[in-house]
């Protein structure tokens, strides 16, 4: 390798030369700061980080954001999307969420996958009003967040905030898989700054 | 010769004129004679009815019937041309069965009658929406807003309070 640039061949690099540079988590305060999950960890120092104390709603937080579990609705062509999302490729069940509830009662998060119409608009609100706290909503695509090419039509809703509280909002028509995981990532930043730990200034 | 042409020949009185509308044969026809010319379009092998198109050209209606030959591979498009304060035609619907839906659609969406059909009511928006939305004149200013009742019916108002957050 020169300065300046990657000018070796990938092929002939010899991989058993490389040595890895980064420290493998030994007490249990470096395995929980290594998920990055937790923001607020604090650790007694005599015993060499092997007690934790955390606030509580900190330790809900990631046990919330580590298994979202989706509702399993579509409305229209993001809803293809979304299983493409879900499919292996993309593989959003590296974040816990790969298990989509058929039933609203199962179910933490929503996606208003599409377009509202004036019809759907009532049963897509009950739908919400059926998951039990705490819940999520992401409003995927330009027909969700704001009505989109339908802006102007009679039977649109024009954004899906109009009826339910949307926490995240992905844009797109529709958006790609890659856009979906960076709304989900926005979605546990999220779920990790609530509550009284980060109200209170101990999160990092 | 072209279908469009053989209506002409056949019905003298009631094909106003013929022409092509994208290619295809057309003839504008009479809208008190169009049962009888459509019998006869049945007759002459055209199987299936595409599509019906309603449009409002702000002085009339028109309503467009698409139809298609599978044993003849063949079009042909027959037009009426209605009223616009009484925009009233017979309905296809004993002679074509598809033509039950795609006028209850019409009806639906530009508020042309068919008169004798057999359940002429919306079939796309809820009952008790006020207007037909393709017509020129519908007002896009009032907003309507749909609620579902306790028999799961749809329940159309101009006041979203229900279904709006507050």
């Amino acid at each position: 390798m020169e300065k300046g640039g990657f000018r070796v061949d990938p092929l002939t690099i010899d991989t058993t030369k490389i040595k890895f540079t980064k420290k493998q988590p030994v007490t249990a305060l470096d395995k929980l700061n290594d998920t990055g999950l937790i923001s607020t960890v604090l650790a007694a120092r005599e015993r060499e980080g092997l007690i934790l104390f955390s606030t509580i709603d900190q330790i809900f937080n990631w046990a919330r954001l580590s298994s979202l579990w989706p509702v399993t609705s579509g409305l229209a062509c993001c809803a293809i999307e979304m299983m493409a999302t879900a499919m292996a490729h993309h593989d959003v069940a590296r974040f816990g969420m790969e298990i989509f509830r058929a039933s609203p009662r199962q179910a933490d998060l929503m996606f208003v996958a599409g377009t509202v119409t004036k019809r759907m608009a009532p049963r897509v609100k009950k739908l919400y009003e059926m998951m039990p706290d705490p819940k999520w909503v992401i409003s995927v695509g330009s027909c969700a967040n704001t009505g989109g090419p339908y802006i102007e039509s009679y039977c649109v809703l024009k954004g899906v905030d109009l009826i339910i509280p949307v926490d995240v909002y992905i844009p797109g028509c529709p958006p790609r898989p890659e856009a979906w995981i960076y709304g989900i990532i926005q979605l546990r930043e999220k779920i990790k700054n609530q509550g009284y730990g980060a109200k209170w200034g101990l999160n990092k | 010769m072209n279908p469009a042409e053989e209506l002409k020949q056949l019905f003298p009185d009631s094909v106003v004129s013929v022409g092509f509308q994208i290619k295809k044969p057309l003839a504008i026809i009479k809208k008190e004679d169009l049962l009888n010319v459509a019998k006869k379009v049945k007759e002459m092998g055209f199987d299936n009815l595409s599509v019906i198109t309603g449009i409002d050209y702000r002085d009339r209606f028109e309503v467009v019937y698409n139809f298609f030959s599978y044993t003849k591979k063949q079009n042909l498009v027959l037009k009426v041309i209605l009223d616009h304060n009484n925009p009233e035609v017979s309905s296809l619907a004993s002679i074509w069965k598809v033509a039950d839906w795609l006028e209850r659609e019409t009806y639906d969406l530009v508020g042309i009658t068919f008169g004798g059909h057999p359940n002429l009511k919306r079939i796309l928006l809820p009952d008790g929406w006020i207007g037909h939305p393709l017509r020129k004149d519908y007002d896009m200013n009032v907003d309507q807003f749909v609620t579902v009742g306790e028999d799961g019916e749809d329940i159309v108002s101009t006041d979203g309070t229900n279904l709006l957050r507050r």
